[in-house]
């Protein structure tokens, strides 16, 4: 597929978005608006401002990422807008705040490539752990953290009592992770693989390899711990044994990352009031419908009035579902679009994650191939863990979905991350 | 809006959802299936270039597995007797089913399809390849 192509089907999701869009405006009873033109055009110039940068700095990228993220970044675009049309004026934004973020780091990595991320590993280490504690500040500063629904996972800058901007700055931070690990694991990849100890029938590396790993992962949890966010936890624990396994292909390191894990989670559940009642709510959701079991019992009663078709953009009744356009957009798409539509996006996941893995495989030096298995498998990890809260296969934890859900910081730090995934495919290509 | 409308517009966004992803799946599948390393060991493919225009060996073939460099000097894999050509002039890489050309930084430079070629390029059956008054065709 050439860049070419890529340019059309890009234009292809802008038309989508302005399609579902009107659908929406239609089913309401009322016609097309600037809404349409407006939504369209957004899409059309972020994706294009990304397809141009490419073809200037990443001309041999793989042509696959953006028009699947397009795909993606536009079907939310349209639920989120048939949800709360003025969250969708923001989420605008955000996707022109992304897309211009995405350049800029093509830009910047234009001439001496992702070997400058090497280079400044330890600042991205820090980086990381700041983005992490900087919810802990003082709400009442300036630029104070604040906590949503029990976890302690937002920044806010105020001035002069208005809240101006909300972000989560750990969703960065999961990114700025990714990087100092690909760098380090990478370097450290002959030592990690030779496994001296023995552990049972289990082969260990020496203990002193994992130590810097082990202290990483350490204040990273005890961080999400404090800040009670389950969901970011699990997700940065996961990515971790990932990148472990695809750095060493060794199977201690994902029994090991499962078997913490499950201790984590049983220790949480009945440490931590809310994520006790999760729990509850994931296995017995009816006998407490009204109170814990309502968010995902509606979850599930859309996901069921979907059947195979939907009810059609604008036609259902998402908007029973609590904070549908964060974590359980995929359950309005699957109300409005049937087993079909939600399909469609999933099958879209799918060949993204394929695409990033297909990236990883083809990479010659470890770096290059962690960094792309890293960012891959966040992407994944992530729509595996909230769309299987959603279809309530696993415990509801508060995770976005990549490029769809309503979040700022989310689309900024997934984008940046297809961005660097494309940029590692054009350096493996050329 | 009348209920067959609304299930046109239900048809139609879905449909064009399929559409674009077809699109995708088309290409990724045969993108994905031509050079993942396992798959590459066994569909490994010998590329060829014939002379079309040589002082010396023209309607000679250079096959190129893994990579060939070609050059003036006698250290080059493929000996390039043109005198406008560098010692180490440009190197030919077969990666799967691709062949890509990578000129090595010479005076005179390397020409494909009459441009001439800064970064590393991709070549397609047909393309002409010249070095100086030496014309290849890759087959």
């Amino acid at each position: 597929m050439s860049r070419n192509a890529e340019a059309a089907l890009l234009a292809g999701a802008a038309v989508l978005a302005a399609l579902g869009i009107s659908i929406v405006r239609v089913a309401g009873g009322e016609s097309p608006d600037a809404q349409t033109a407006l939504t369209f055009l957004v899409v059309a110039l972020a994706f294009g401002s990304l397809h141009l940068a490419f073809r200037q700095w990443a001309a041999n990228a793989s042509p696959y990422l953006l028009p699947l993220t397009a795909l993606l970044t536009a079907v939310g675009l349209v639920e989120i807008f048939r949800l709360d049309p003025s969250a969708a004026g923001l989420q605008r934004w955000w996707l022109l705040i992304a897309a211009g973020l995405g350049v800029a780091t093509l830009a910047v990595l234009g001439s001496s490539g992702t070997d400058l991320l090497v280079r400044y590993r330890y600042l991205f280490l820090t980086a990381a752990v700041v983005s992490f504690m900087l919810p802990l500040l003082p709400s009442a500063w300036a630029l104070g953290g604040v906590e949503v629904n029990g976890s302690r996972l937002w920044l806010q800058l105020r001035l002069f009592d208005t809240t101006l901007v909300r972000f989560q700055p750990g969703e960065i931070g999961k990114l700025f992770l990714v990087i100092f690990l690909a760098s380090y694991l990478a370097s450290r990849h002959a030592a990690l693989t030779s496994m001296t100890r023995k552990l049972g029938k289990l082969s260990m590396p020496e203990p002193r390899q994992l130590f810097p790993l082990a202290i990483a992962w350490a204040v990273s949890l005890v961080i999400l711990v404090y800040q009670r966010d389950l969901g970011a936890s699990l997700l940065l624990l996961a990515v971790f044994a990932a990148m472990l396994y695809a750095a060493t292909g060794r199977a201690i390191y994902p029994l090991a990352g499962g078997g913490l894990f499950l201790a984590g989670a049983v220790v949480a559940g009945t440490a931590f009031d809310h994520v006790q009642r999760r729990y509850d709510a994931w296995l017995r959701p009816w006998d407490d419908f009204a109170d814990t079991g309502y968010q995902i019992g509606q979850s599930l009663f859309a996901l069921g009035s979907g059947s195979l078709t939907g009810s059609g953009l604008g036609l259902g009744r998402p908007d029973f579902i609590p904070s549908a356009t964060t974590d359980f957009l995929f359950a309005a798409v699957a109300e409005e679009t049937g087993l079909a539509g939600s399909l469609a996006v999933v099958a879209a996941y799918a060949l993204l994650v394929a695409v990033g893995f297909g990236i990883a495989l083809r990479a010659r030096d470890p770096y290059r191939k962690l960094l792309a298995a890293g960012l891959t498998a966040a992407i994944a990890i992530q729509t595996i863990l909230i769309i299987g809260g959603v279809i309530r296969l696993l415990p509801l934890t508060g995770i976005t979905l990549p490029f769809m859900s309503y979040g700022g910081s989310a689309l900024v730090a997934n984008m940046v991350a297809v961005v660097v995934l494309a940029r590692i495919s054009h350096e493996v290509a050329s | 809006m009348s209920a067959l409308v609304a299930s046109l517009l239900k048809v139609a966004f879905i449909g064009l959802l399929y559409l674009f992803l077809w699109q995708m799946a088309r290409s990724i599948g045969s993108h994905l299936g031509a050079d993942t390393p396992s798959m590459r060991r066994n569909r490994r493919r010998v590329g060829e270039l014939v002379m079309v225009r040589s002082d010396t060996r023209a309607g000679e073939t250079i096959s190129v597995t893994d990579a060939v460099v070609l050059g003036r000097s006698p250290e080059a894999d493929v000996l390039l007797d043109d005198p406008y050509a560098s010692m180490f002039h440009l190197r030919l890489t077969m990666d799967g089913d691709t062949m890509s050309l990578a000129d090595l930084g010479t005076t005179n430079g390397t020409y494909v399809n009459g441009r001439r070629v800064t970064n590393p390029v991709v070549l397609n059956a047909g393309d002409s390849v010249q070095v100086g008054k030496t014309i290849m065709e890759v087959k």
